[in-house]
């Protein structure tokens, strides 16, 4: 008994044990996760390709910033631009109202679609530069070429605190890539950063990339920029006591160099001098399918046509469904105009052509088109009832003109202009009048007015760059900014009488609260005042 | 190994001794069988009644009983199941009597033997929350999936089928689900082999904006015919042996076996045809309705909208479906020897879909066989299963917002156009209908009848499931056990779209391949102590257990094609520039286990389990990789001790069970650690209008990724009353989840605004009840009846830090409800909370009235047609109170009959389709919606807006099957046991939910539940069929 045991113990232990061994030699409890597929921090960036594969991810953080991020903001809060709910299309929890009212709360559907997603997307453009920036400094890449490109990615990372800073303030400011809780710090010590960064990197920027490199960031963007930093001053540089209903002027705010107003001038003509940029004569050449060849771009969004969806879609938001034909469907009908926007334009300005008014055709055939009920589609500029809107109420932007038939929706190879020559001359029309300089501003003025509008010239004063820059830049995402800094944010009407309560008292809501949804990530952050 | 082999001798020499016994005995010998089929029935006990004498038969009813002292006896035959039987019997001084059992079946739920998680246990021995399902009583009507069978016949189980499309996934939640972003589902172990629960098909093409269509079953690849029972593990103490996997539940699925006896060969054939038709419409405007409210409403839609209108008079729900087919064809056959048995079964199963163009073809083949060698001291085993799954999807959505797939269409299409023009091609709007040839362009709103039968959309894919075991006897009390598993999927998804076709117009013909492969290795080794001492039993399993799961995919799609005629067979004749870049991926994982369990038997009175598992998964981060669950609990079975012989009360059986233990989930995807590097055309960015390759930073790692813990303790009382005549258990549980996995929001700046972290608790309670009664019993005819009971809450405890106040989920669907959600998981309040503005009005301009709190801008008198934040309340909850099953077994003669009902009362459901669609708006598109809305004072341009309106009542009562079946005298089929039947599923539903059915899940968000978005109509079915035995 005790032998065939023995015998039989023998046996099961080489029909056991021996898969037995197989299985547990090599993994018996080993647990490390190597991914096939993916790259880490540490085994990623050995290579040229690699390195600018990985600015590359930094810049695509862009694209974010345009459709309902930052950019679309500064229009939709403001007379430039409105999402009317029309019908069961564009209500979605009333959260295009919510922000076009200003009625915005740390919970509401504005803020928890639109300002939580403007802030996490602008914070991971900022992440993903801390990443690439601690790789730059790590590598072995050669000394000027290391010094190049972390000017690149600081003045990227300078313009993403730029974005978060317009929007709430005083922000975490962080410039390392651990994970973790941070306070915020206040709005003058991220105005501060800003500047440091920006003077820091200029002079390592390149004038100009060859055609290839088209949309790196040059020493004209970080001066625009800068310029832009500046005029602003009187609003990013203060903790409190922003106007709600004066002009906030750059004058008397005191900067690297003296006057944040001389800046401002400083930087702008840098870029005015450079020698690089000129204005585009034909005036909407800035904005169609092929205006990276447009002399006046200092710092865009670069778009591509093909199917891959890295295109621009603005013609999508906001003509209708009739008008185009994508790979999926058409566009959607949504973003308009105000009546007393459009009427801004004089008709003999040849600016008012980036709107779509009246009977509308297709852009693929030419032909008149209809609304989806059968009526004739006539764009009209009353939108009587915002809440329930026709398809065809509301005038439609078409500064960044659509290309027939592209392969999807966002594949409209127009790039997106964050800076253009033609503000720098406003910028330094604006700080030449802070100074007191009336005649000098005029002449900046006149550069760009009277290249559009030669037959109505207009006599310089703080309302009338206002109302120019709105000419100019509707739709570019300059008015939020423009008005807060006018002190005209709060009291702007609407003469469609859709506006809501007056909120002139309301001065809070010159800055966005942090969503409910932010905050609770991080128990460190506190609300901005007023929410 | 020298001194286990001492140790072991002398155990043996032990229990030998005690077993050797004077010579004023005799034995007892007979045999136990059915009294309805005459068939033995293994694993009785008998038991010579106030002696330690006792034993179990074996697989043919037979058991014999030495050494039980001379004289007269009374004996005692119980297998719990069926009514307990005495004799008396007189043994012979060293001769035998035989004494016959014949036992009459009492309850279908429960079985003597239990599988338990590697290894059985008697019944009366299970000291944890247990309940076991047979194949054969449960499988009635179409049955795709083995999770079917469970629906309504066990308490704490709920099942949703996720649509009513043939194979599509079910919602399966043991206990509630304790879990917001890891997985719900439980574990599935196939004899012994845990399943990989992960979709395998490649996911839908996203062609025209369509959704992916749900996970498939992962157990649309079994045969359920196969099936021999299910046993579902549902408390901590049971489900610790699994311990990392066990949070969920496990539900043990073990195939049917070759006859034990030797030599005995049998063949069963079974056949059915099932008919299916939607149960219920939406009720859509038809074509005259429809021209008769824009005509009334010129004024509002414009006067061309007359101009728009067609001639026609099409019933779009009507049109896209159909009655559907379903046939099932099984063979099996097993016999054997002594030596070797085996069981084979092929299978054919061929279910039409109710809608148009969709389906699901099965053909499988199961071989179990096993092999008794070394003087039959060594078992070897195999369970092998091959199935081929063609699966045919209709391009339908269950989410979605501005391009609809077949359901959206089905419900916007306009009636007063026709489904086909002039010249018999598909009306597509853009064409005239009287148009002699017009190829469609590319459009928002599509012909669902031109969808569903020009765009293609199969995915065939062949799994092969297997284990091979070995176990050895080494002695009678220690036996090892050695299992190598693996379940191992290659799937393909082929999609097509011709350029003929609306769809496929804007692409230049579309077509799409994508593979999928899933391999899941798994290594057990077991040891099994199990000695007796007198009636005290000690059985003692040890374990390791490795686990590892590889997933691979590829995806290649072209377009701008010149022909329709390659489909998806040449992608390079379609022009690649404009096609997406192929892509592809692999993960992979391991799971390594220690484990041991021990259950302790004193006097058949006392039962203790006690479980500890250690496990480590390479999905954690390192340094909380590892975690140990234990368990422990215990049983007490009073109906034996002495005070209860009397069965006082009438109570015939009783026990009291207690148990607690720890259990894990880890069900995240692998790699969740690291902070991944990946280029794709996200990261990419076109520097001077040349694409660069860009790398995106993928994923926030989480260095501190840890399990998600569940304690569970269990109350449990066993009850038989009246000679077991009524027989069920009772059971209380009280779960606690913490350290949750959760994907949320990490403080920024971060590469990735979320990641998963262990966040949060959650609490389930719950009671669950069964009883089974035998309410009438005569010879040959007999009734019987089921009751399941189960009352749960679940409730989140804390969402971590307290500065997150809530999390959104349950999107809405449709067109103009981005952004918005139905429900928030807040503390203090049960997942599938619906959260938003309580309805109170239509006002007389038609605009729709909420009601409203002062701090509201725009609220006046507590009422507000634009609803804030501060307006929204919590307005329902998707939770039941209670879920009631009822069902019954009639025996008459040759014929038998069940029928099942189900019950669900209390709790909420949105009704997404009602709120998008149930909108006189639509009209001002050229598009239909539900008649429900013509009775609603909305005005025209009133948009929809999510609100207590739409969320209604889910209480159902639902007739879910009927069978009847007829047992075919042998006198006319030559002595074959044949057996005919007709069967009915979903034949009655009470309900007030005005939806198609109230019983409702769509994937929409975290954890959300009860969101009715144009789900698959579901179907009422009916089966006729034949089994015959050989």
């Amino acid at each position: 008994m005790k032998n065939h045991l023995t015998q039989l113990a023998g046996r099961v232990k080489l029909v056991l044990l021996a898969p037995m061994l197989l299985v547990l030699g090599q993994n018996c409890t080993s647990l490390t996760e190597v991914p096939h597929d993916a790259l880490t921090p540490e085994t990623a960036f050995k290579s040229d390709a690699e390195i600018l594969a990985g600015v590359a991810g930094v810049y695509a953080g862009l694209r974010a910033v345009e459709w309902v991020g930052y950019e679309t903001l500064q229009d939709l809060t403001t007379d430039a631009s409105i999402v009317p709910t029309r019908g069961n299309d564009w209500y979605d929890n009333g959260q295009w109202l919510d922000l076009h009212r200003q009625t915005w709360t740390p919970n509401s559907a504005g803020t928890l679609a639109f300002v939580d997603g403007s802030w996490n997307d602008l914070f991971a453009g900022v992440a993903k530069a801390n990443l690439m920036i601690d790789v730059i400094e790590k590598s072995g890449l050669a000394q000027a070429r290391k010094d190049s490109t972390l000017a690149e990615l600081r003045t990227l990372r300078a313009w993403y605190y730029y974005m978060l800073q317009d929007m709430f303030g005083g922000v975490p400011l962080v410039t390392t890539t651990e994970l973790k809780q941070y306070a915020r710090v206040s709005r003058d010590s991220v105005f501060r950063f800003l500047e440091k960064e920006l003077l820091d990197s200029r002079g390592n920027l390149p004038d100009k990339w060859p055609a290839g490199s088209y949309g790196r960031l040059t020493k004209g963007a970080a001066n625009a920029i800068l310029a832009s930093l500046y005029i602003n001053a009187g609003v990013f540089d203060k903790n409190s006591g922003v106007s709600a209903t004066a002009y906030n002027s750059c004058s008397g705010v005191t900067v690297t160099g003296g006057d944040a107003c001389a800046g401002a001038i400083a930087a702008a003509n840098a870029v005015i001098n450079s020698g690089v940029y000129s204005l585009n004569t034909n005036w909407l050449n800035n904005f169609n399918a092929s205006n990276k060849s447009s002399p006046e771009n200092i710092f865009v969004i670069v778009h591509a046509s093909d199917g891959s969806g890295i295109g621009g879609n603005w013609p999508m938001r906001t003509l209708h469904y009739n008008q185009l034909n994508t790979g999926q469907g058409g566009p959607w009908n949504g973003f308009a105009t105000l009546a007393e926007t459009y009427n801004a334009f004089d008709a003999t300005d040849d600016r008012r052509a980036m709107w779509l008014v009246g009977q509308q055709k297709s852009f693929e055939t030419g032909q008149n088109v209809t609304d989806r009920a059968g009526t004739p589609l006539v764009f009209t500029a009353k939108i009587a009832d915002v809440d329930a809107a026709n398809e065809a109420e509301g005038i439609r932007f078409n500064k960044f003109a659509p290309i027939p038939s592209p392969p999807v929706g966002s594949a409209q190879p127009a790039d997106y202009t964050f800076f253009r020559l033609a503000e720098m001359y406003l910028i330094k029309a604006e700080a030449l009048l802070a100074q007191g300089n009336t005649a000098a501003a005029q002449t900046e003025f006149n550069r760009v007015h009277n290249l559009h509008d030669a037959a109505n010239p207009v006599t310089v004063s703080r309302d009338a760059i206002l109302k120019e820059r709105l000419l100019e830049f509707a739709g570019e995402g300059k008015r939020r900014s423009d008005m807060i800094r006018h002190g005209k944010f709060l009291s702007w009407t609407e003469a469609s009488a859709h506006g809501h309560t007056d909120k002139s008292s309301q001065a809070f809501r010159l800055l966005f609260p942090l969503s409910s949804n932010s905050l609770g990530s991080n128990p460190l952050l506190t609300q901005n005042p007023g929410y | 190994m020298a001194a286990v082999r001492s140790v072991v001798a002398s155990l043996a020499a032990l229990l030998l001794s005690t077993a050797s016994l004077g010579a004023q005995t005799g034995s007892i010998r007979g045999r136990v069988v059915d009294s309805a089929t005459s068939q033995g029935l293994p694993n009785v006990s008998v038991v010579v009644e106030g002696t330690q004498a006792g034993t179990l038969t074996r697989n043919d009813g037979t058991f014999d009983i030495a050494g039980v002292s001379a004289g007269a006896h009374s004996v005692r035959a119980r297998r719990i199941g069926y009514a307990a039987h005495s004799v008396q019997v007189t043994v012979p001084a060293g001769g035998s009597v035989t004494a016959t059992f014949m036992l009459v079946q009492q309850s279908t739920v429960l079985t003597e033997v239990v599988v338990t998680g590697y290894g059985t246990q008697r019944r009366e021995a299970i000291t944890g929350s247990v309940a076991t399902v047979e194949g054969a009583d449960a499988n009635k009507g179409v049955v795709t999936n083995a999770t079917q069978l469970v629906q309504g016949r066990v308490s704490g189980v709920e099942i949703i089928q996720n649509s009513g499309e043939p194979g599509a996934g079910s919602q399966i939640r043991i206990r509630g689900g304790t879990s917001i972003s890891a997985s719900n589902d439980p574990l599935y172990v196939i004899d012994g082999v845990p399943l990989q629960n992960e979709s395998t098909t490649p996911g839908a093409a996203g062609i025209g904006s369509i959704n992916p269509a749900l996970p498939r079953n992962p157990l649309n690849s079994i045969n359920p015919n196969d099936i021999e029972n299910i046993t579902i593990l549902k408390d901590a103490s049971a489900t610790a042996i699994y311990g990392s996997r066990g949070a969920n539940g496990v539900i043990l699925i073990q195939t049917k076996r070759g006859a034990n006896a030797g030599n005995a060969s049998e063949m069963e054939y079974e056949t059915y045809v099932g008919a299916a038709s939607p149960a219920k419409t939406l009720g859509l405007l038809n074509g005259d309705e429809y021209r008769a409210f824009v005509n009334a409403n010129l004024a509002t839609l414009g006067a061309n909208a007359a101009a728009g209108l067609g001639p026609a008079n099409t019933d779009w729900e009507k049109e896209l479906t159909r009655t559907a087919l379903a046939t099932n064809h099984n063979l099996a056959f097993s016999g054997g020897s002594a030596q070797t048995h085996y069981r084979a079964s092929l299978n054919y199963f061929d279910q039409e879909g109710v809608v148009q163009a969709n389906g699901l073809k099965r053909y499988q083949g199961r071989l179990n066989a096993a092999h008794y060698a070394l003087n039959q001291k060594l078992r070897l085993g195999l369970n092998l299963m091959s199935s081929r799954v063609n699966n045919t999807f209709s391009p339908n959505e269950n989410t979605g917002g501005f391009l609809g797939g077949l359901f959206t269409n089905m419900v916007i299409f306009n009636p007063t156009f026709p489904v086909k023009r002039a010249d018999g091609t598909y009306f597509e709007t853009g064409c005239a209908v009287t148009a002699s040839s017009c190829t469609p362009s590319a459009q928002d709103v599509r012909n669902p009848v031109a969808m569903a039968n020009q765009l293609s959309d199969v995915a065939p894919e062949t799994r092969l499931l297997g284990n091979f075991n070995a176990t050895v006897a080494l002695t009678e009390y220690l036996s090892t056990q050695t299992t190598f598993g693996v379940d191992n999927t290659d799937a393909e998804r082929r999609t097509f779209a011709p350029r003929s076709s609306a769809v496929g117009a804007a692409y230049g013909g579309y077509a799409r391949q994508a593979e999928r492969s899933l391999q899941n290795l798994n290594f057990q080794q077991l040891v099994t102590l199990s000695p007796h001492f007198g009636s005290n039993d000690l059985e003692v399993v040890g374990g390791y257990e490795y686990t590892k799961d590889d997933n691979r995919g590829f995806d290649a799609q072209s377009q701008g094609f010149i022909t329709d005629v390659f489909g998806v067979n040449n992608l390079q004749a379609g022009t690649q520039a404009s096609s997406p870049v192929p892509t592809s991926y692999e993960t992979e994982s391991s799971l390594v286990s220690f484990f041991s369990r021990a259950n302790l038997s004193l006097s058949h009175k006392y039962f203790l389990t006690g479980v500890l598992r250690r496990d480590g998964s390479s999905r954690l981060a390192p340094g909380h990789q590892w975690a140990v669950f234990p368990a422990l609990s215990a049983s007490w079975r009073l109906s034996e001790q002495d005070f209860m012989r009397d069965q006082p009360f009438g109570i015939s059986s009783l026990a009291l069970r207690v148990g607690w233990g720890k259990q894990g989930n880890q069900a995240v995807q692998p790699y969740q650690t690291q902070l991944l590097l990946r280029a794709d055309p996200g990261a990419s960015y076109p520097f001077g209008g040349v694409i660069s390759s860009g790398l995106r930073a993928a994923q926030v790692g989480n260095p501190d990724l840890k399990w998600e813990t569940a304690t569970q303790t269990n109350f449990g009382v066993d009850y038989g009353f009246m000679q077991d005549k009524i027989t069920g258990a009772v059971e209380y549980y009280q779960k606690d989840t913490k350290d949750l996995l959760l994907e949320v929001s990490v403080p920024q700046p971060a590469v990735v605004s979320t990641r998963i972290e262990n966040i949060g608790s959650l609490r389930n309670r719950g009671v669950e009840a069964y009883g089974d009664i035998s309410l009438y019993k005569a010879p040959k005819r007999t009734l019987t009846m089921g009751l399941v009971f189960t009352k749960e809450k679940n409730e989140v405890t804390s969402l971590g830090d307290t500065s997150r106040k809530f999390i959104n989920t349950g999107f809405v669907s449709g067109q103009g409800q981005s952004n918005q959600y139905s429900q928030r998981i807040m503390v203090g309040q049960p997942i599938g909370t619906f959260f938003g503005p309580v309805f109170l009005h239509v006002n007389s301009a038609g605009q729709q009235v909420f009601a409203c709190t002062s701090k509201s801008a725009d609220c006046t008198n507590g009422e507000t047609t634009n609803p804030s934040d501060d307006d929204k309340q919590v307005i329902g909850n998707a939770n039941p109170t209670f879920t009631l099953g009822v069902r019954n077994n009639a025996t008459w003669y040759n014929f038998d009959a069940s029928w099942l009902w189900r019950a669900e009362v209390g709790g909420d459901v949105f009704n997404n389709t009602a709120l998008v669609y149930a909108s006189k708006g639509d009209a001002k598109q050229g598009r239909n919606f539900l008649r429900s809305a013509l009775d609603q004072p909305d005005a025209i341009n009133e948009p929809s807006k999510f609100s207590s309106r739409w969320v209604e009542s889910r209480t159902f009562t639902r007739l879910q099957n009927v069978t009847v079946g007829y047992q075919v005298p042998t006198s006319f089929t030559r002595g074959r046991a044949t057996r005919l039947y007709l069967s009915g599923d979903n034949l009655v539903l009470f309900t007030n939910y005005s939806g198609y059915d109230p019983e409702v899940f769509v994937s929409s968000g975290l954890a959300s539940r009860g969101i009715d978005y144009l789900v698959y109509p579901p179907a009422r079915r009916y089966t006729l069929g034949a089994r015959v035995q050989f």
